[in-house]
């Protein structure tokens, strides 16, 4: 026999190609302008951006209420918690319970004084602020550009939100610049702002701040530090949404203004009317900005020697003069009056998970009118979606050192949806899905996030086109398949229509685009931190039955004190930082008068994330097997053996880690395991309702906090050891993966079922060698179809080779623009934590040179 | 023994992508009739199971298998464990062997239980219009045990395929073809003495086989494994050439040559040595290629 199989599955290192593995074959050639946007991205430093924290500042310093008594306890406050909180935000230290109850204690008096003084409630002064900030915002165009809008002052810039979660910042603001991974340029001038007039105001009135006002367990401010059982995330601000871009698109700002006064003419009480003040500020600030725009295009014209450049800048301010106050005429009006939208929430919201929606669905008729009238080439429409791609890569979040080991990779994870089916239920692909991949293929940055919804009747041609640009490496886009995702929404109460409708929020969520308030990526929680804190609770479990009801009684716990927790930053939201610009754009904010934070949206769920379902799976299957089956050692013996993270038994970590068929390996008794805990999993966070009454989704997604939760938990079962990190995703721990990529997707869809409402993220990793050619892009095809039959959910692919991630890692500058899949999003290689780079190689790697000893332990 | 129903495999191999069409599953007998010198399978060439070491993995300091092993076949020494004349592969050393360093390479298996495992990825077959490819060793010295599996795979629908050397008796294969979608069959050398030299046996059987096999109309695709400086040179390349054409076939598969199976030697017994070639460059495969194109023969790789 001539055919090479390896020793036992992935034991042999792969031959070496005999011919280079080709690019995608009908990549169009990149132009001239996209080429230079992308180098200028690629060469821009990351910045941070106070522009906005600097406006909101001076607007609430000037016209907020500030009670003098308060002002003054304030001052003396701030100067003696400053560096306790420092301490508590750096390193996770807690607050003693006296400080915190101080804090409590001043924090109360101040909101009593305000409450005394307040002549406008919060969501107008919130609008004020935002139409003073604006009035000021600099306006940039950068050369080369066919659309513009700059959400940050910086080129790429990382905007501090001080209103929300921007605090966190206070330990490091000295080091920024300096620190290993991720630095940011801060200048002396920001710092000194930050620290004199940014900080002293806000530290007390954050949605940071006050939220622990709000919860059950005043600990919270503790909780929210120790990153061990469970990460919440949104004291840094909500955002996850599918904002309604297209009314922006079809009827302008203006149009949203009329719907504004039409609703309010039926509406009663004082809070609707409250709203509707704020949000005619909010939608008049926003027609002014366009105004602004379109002046500063052709006072730019003007200055611009260059006749050429001169006459695409008229054009800039021509498509200002009509949108985004009203509706685009065209598909350049139509994409300008999308970034434009796109700037103005991110002048408001957290840049985390604000996602563009279907947007082949909305930009397709505005291509195929421009193209009938003769005044636009397909090459031009590529390129001006290009454009508006790398609009997306100029923003960063801004992440303390903690955040980045939990989210690392700075993606600002904007979703864009290609694909799927129509209301009809027919096959919705057109000419601009095909647009949108031809542009991503030319720009290939980490950002936005592409999104392909598969159903069986997709056009072939779209999925060979995506899956060649997979082919050549950066994750994008990812799978979504409509018929498993769909019924999921619809269980979870979504009305089938809207579910038929879906797109995803940033990462991999599965949500309602314009009619919800998904708050997405509310909270993660590391399921193997339960279980355990599970094996401790059950001193001598009789059966593996024992372990399972502990584990899930824990789980239980910790979902309830997550969901109480999350419970209170959404109240903080609503009362204290209210959002009227973005409540414009949720469909039921204007129609009810309720706004968006406050649970005005027709579809207000929460969503959290369970981080390690393969580590539970595999440590459930490993106590199954060798303490309650083969009885190999006693309970107790396993339990100290974890303690001292196997340092007395090391045969035992390897017995566990390689005689117990993994999940991922598809032999059945850890995709048992896998499902009895996703269900439960399911089933817990299902039980909980938001202050807003939606219920909590749960998904199965992990950013980076798989390293993370894994850097803080000690040994397990399953043979992992002390420190070391998670399965990311519903993915299989690294390296048990064994028996390749249709064998962890069937784990995928054994282990999960159509309760996964927030999404979930499977990450398949693939030998570039292996898919080489046309025949290629087509068995890779062939296998998301095949996964998609099988029931899965979600698919994003890496193929790279892993002998270019070693070499990025040791020489970064060689590959500034080497993009890797992550969770649900995509990353600079060079962007990632250490760490995150080792479990990415260990991920691609998958155990060269090893035999696959957890995948043969015996027949299936 | 293994009886009718049951079969030694060492390899169920999912996702493989170069072993006939579309998205297969390799199941790997155990077993063969010949020894070729470049074998990439050296762990297939017998028909029991047996036992392999990976030095590498042992754990320093264990030593539970030397404890266990009734033939003192085991040595308390990492780099030398095995004496391989003494190892009966009764598996013992492997059930209580904590890092998998000691593994037993084949596993029997019944009907039901390897249609089961081939059908799990019967989702992928139907998407891509792969299947299952039956391997090794050599797959026809189970063919009794094909003939209970072959007719249930049909009914379920699955595409099949044979790699096979064509070493064995026609009347073995015969009754298969009915069940077999495809046949890829190797010619190894086409001079009757070199082909004894490189395999252990003349190729009297396997030419013989490829005309019956032809004359059945089973769709066949001939390979053939090029090994530099055995079985490439200008000369043999038109023989086999003008075999191929008095035959009727116009394309042949040349499979290249890599030299990872001799990474797998350490950890066997059986004595078998590398061959010590390097894996020539694509102009090399390119320039047999063209000779036999010259020759009439459609070659490509």
């Amino acid at each position: 026999m001539s055919a090479a199989p390896p020793l036992a599955n992935a034991s042999t290192p792969r031959p070496t190609p005999l011919r280079a593995v080709a690019g995608p074959a009908s990549a169009p050639p990149r132009s001239e302008r996209v080429t230079r946007i992308r180098e200028d991205l690629l060469a821009a430093p990351y910045r941070l951006c106070t522009q906005k924290a600097e406006r909101i500042t001076e607007w609430f310093r000037a016209n907020g209420v500030r009670p003098p008594l308060a002002d003054a306890i304030a001052r003396v406050h701030w100067s003696l918690a400053r560096r306790a909180i420092a301490r508590n935000l750096g390193s996770g230290a807690p607050q003693s319970r006296l400080a915190i109850a101080a804090n409590a204690t001043l924090q109360r008096l101040y909101l009593w004084c305000e409450a005394a003084r307040r002549r406008e409630p919060p969501i107008a002064e919130h609008a004020h602020a935002l139409a003073y900030l604006l009035e000021r915002a600099p306006l940039r165009i950068h050369e080369h550009e066919l659309l513009v809008g700059n959400a940050s002052s910086q080129r790429i810039g990382a905007p501090i939100h001080p209103d929300y979660g921007g605090l966190l910042l206070l330990p490091e603001l000295a080091t920024l610049a300096r620190r290993p991974v991720n630095p940011l340029e801060v200048d002396d001038a920001q710092r000194r702002t930050l620290e004199r007039e940014i900080f002293p105001y806000w530290f007390s009135r954050s949605v940071l701040a006050r939220a622990p006002l709000l919860a059950r367990d005043p600990q919270l401010a503790n909780t929210l530090v120790a990153g061990r059982r469970y990460v919440l995330t949104q004291f840094a601000g909500i955002s996850h949404v599918t904002p309604d871009y297209a009314s922006v698109v079809r009827e302008g700002f203006e149009g949203i203004l009329a719907r504004v006064r039409a609703a309010r003419g039926e509406a009663a009480g004082r809070d609707a009317a409250a709203f509707y003040d704020a949000a005619e500020i909010a939608a008049r600030a926003a027609i002014a900005f366009g105004e602004r725009w379109r002046r500063h295009c052709l006072d730019e014209a003007a200055r611009e020697p260059r006749s050429a450049r001169a006459a695409e800048l008229h054009a800039m301010a021509e498509a200002f003069a009509q949108v985004p106050a009203r509706p685009a005429r065209s598909f350049r009006e139509a994409l300008q009056s999308i970034v434009t939208a796109h700037v103005l929430v991110h002048q408001e919201s957290f840049q985390h998970g604000v996602s563009f929606g279907r947007l082949d669905q909305l930009l397709d008729p505005y291509y195929q009118r421009d193209r009938a009238a003769g005044i636009l080439s397909r090459e031009e429409a590529v390129e001006l979606l290009a454009c508006f791609l790398a609009k997306a890569a100029e923003l960063l979040p801004l992440f303390n050192a903690m955040a980045t080991e939990y989210f690392s990779g700075l993606s600002s994870a904007s979703g864009i949806t290609l694909g799927g089916t129509g209301p009809d239920g027919r096959d919705a692909t057109n000419d601009t899905s095909f647009l949108f991949l031809d542009a991503y293929d030319q720009l290939r940055l980490r950002q936005p996030n592409l999104h392909l919804r598969v159903h069986p009747a997709s056009d072939p041609r779209l999925l060979a086109r995506a899956h060649e640009v997979v082919k050549a490496g950066g994750g994008m886009p990812a799978f979504f398949n409509d018929e498993a995702i769909a019924p999921a929404l619809e269980r979870a109460g979504v009305a089938p229509a809207d579910a038929r409708d879906y797109a995803i929020v940033g990462c991999v969520e599965w949500g309602v685009p314009r009619k919800s308030f998904p708050a997405a990526g509310a909270a993660f929680v590391s399921l193997p931190a339960a279980l355990d804190a599970a094996l401790r609770r059950a001193p001598a479990p009789a059966t593996i039955g024992d372990v399972a009801d502990a584990f899930v009684a824990e789980l239980e716990r910790t979902v309830a004190e997550a969901a109480h927790g999350n419970d209170a930053i959404e109240r903080a939201h609503a009362l204290h930082r209210p959002t009227p610009l973005l409540s414009l754009l949720v469909e039921g904010c204007v129609e009810s008068g309720v706004e968006v934070n406050a649970g005005g949206a027709r579809y207000g769920t929460t969503g959290m994330q369970g981080v390690g379902l393969a580590d539970v799976a595999d440590s459930l299957a490993a106590l199954e097997q060798v303490v309650f089956e083969e009885r190999r050692l006693s309970y107790a013996a396993l339990l100290r053996a974890l303690d001292d993270d196997f340092a007395g038994d090391p045969a035992l970590a390897q017995w566990l880690a390689q005689r117990v068929a993994k999940y991922g390996c598809d032999r059945g008794r850890s995709e048992r395991w896998a499902r009895f805990a996703a269900d439960r999993w399911c089933e817990i966070v299902s039980r909980h309702r938001n202050p807003r009454g939606g219920r909590y989704l749960p998904g199965f997604w992990t950013m980076t906090t798989h390293v993370g939760f894994g850097r803080r938990l000690g040994a397990l079962p399953s043979g992992r050891r002390r420190g070391e990190p998670l399965a990311d995703g519903i993915s299989p721990a690294n390296g048990a993966d064994r028996d390749g990529p249709t064998a962890s997707m069937l784990a995928a869809v054994r282990a999960t079922s159509d309760g996964v409402a927030n999404g979930l993220c499977l990450n398949e990793k693939i030998d570039p060698w292996m898919v080489q050619g046309d025949g290629g892009t087509e068995l890779l095809v062939a296998l998301t179809r095949g996964y998609f039959a099988a029931g899965g959910m979600q698919v994003q692919y890496n193929v790279v080779d892993p002998a270019v991630l070693l070499d990025a890692k040791a020489h970064p500058e060689r590959h500034r623009d080497l993009v890797v899949r992550i969770s649900g999003y995509s990353a600079y290689f060079c962007d990632l934590t250490p760490e995150m780079q080792d479990d990415i190689i260990a991920r691609t790697l998958h155990g060269a040179a090893a035999p696959p000893p957890g995948c043969q332990a015996g027949a299936p | 023994m293994t009886r009718p129903h049951e079969a030694v495999v060492f390899d169920v191999q999912r996702f493989s992508l170069h072993d006939g069409p579309g998205i297969r599953t390799v199941v790997f007998f155990k077993g063969c009739g010949l020894a070729c010198v470049w074998c990439q399978n050296p762990e297939a060439l017998r028909a029991a199971p047996e036992l392999a070491y990976s030095a590498d993995r042992c754990l320093a300091g264990c030593a539970r298998c030397v404890e266990v092993c009734p033939e003192q076949a085991l040595a308390d020494h990492r780099a030398q464990r095995v004496d391989w004349a003494r190892c009966t592969a009764c598996g013992r050393c492997v059930e209580v062997c904590p890092s998998a360093a000691l593994r037993t390479i084949g596993r029997t298996v019944g009907v039901e239980a390897l249609l089961a495992e081939i059908l799990r990825d019967a989702p992928f077959y139907a998407q891509s219009g792969g299947g299952v490819t039956f391997s090794g060793g050599e797959p026809v010295l189970h063919a009794a045990f094909l003939a209970g599996l072959l007719p249930r795979l049909a009914r379920a629908g699955v595409h099949v395929a044979l790699e096979t050397s064509g070493h064995y008796p026609f009347a073995l294969l015969e009754p298969l073809l009915p069940w077999i979608d495809l046949v890829l069959y190797d010619v190894k050398a086409i001079d009757p003495a070199r082909h004894r030299a490189l395999t252990g046996h003349d190729n009297a059987a396997v030419h013989a086989n490829l005309r019956r096999l032809l004359a059945t109309g089973t769709p066949v695709q001939v390979r053939m494994p090029v090994i530099p400086e055995h079985n490439a040179d200008s000369e043999q390349i038109d023989a086999t050439a003008a075999f191929l054409r008095g035959l009727g076939v116009a394309t042949l598969a040349l499979l290249p040559y890599n030299h990872l199976w001799e990474a797998k030697l350490p950890t066997l017994g059986g004595g078998r040595r590398p061959l010590g070639l390097r894996p020539p460059d694509e102009a090399f495969y390119a320039g047999v290629q063209q000779r036999f194109a010259r020759a009439g023969i459609a070659a490509h790789w």
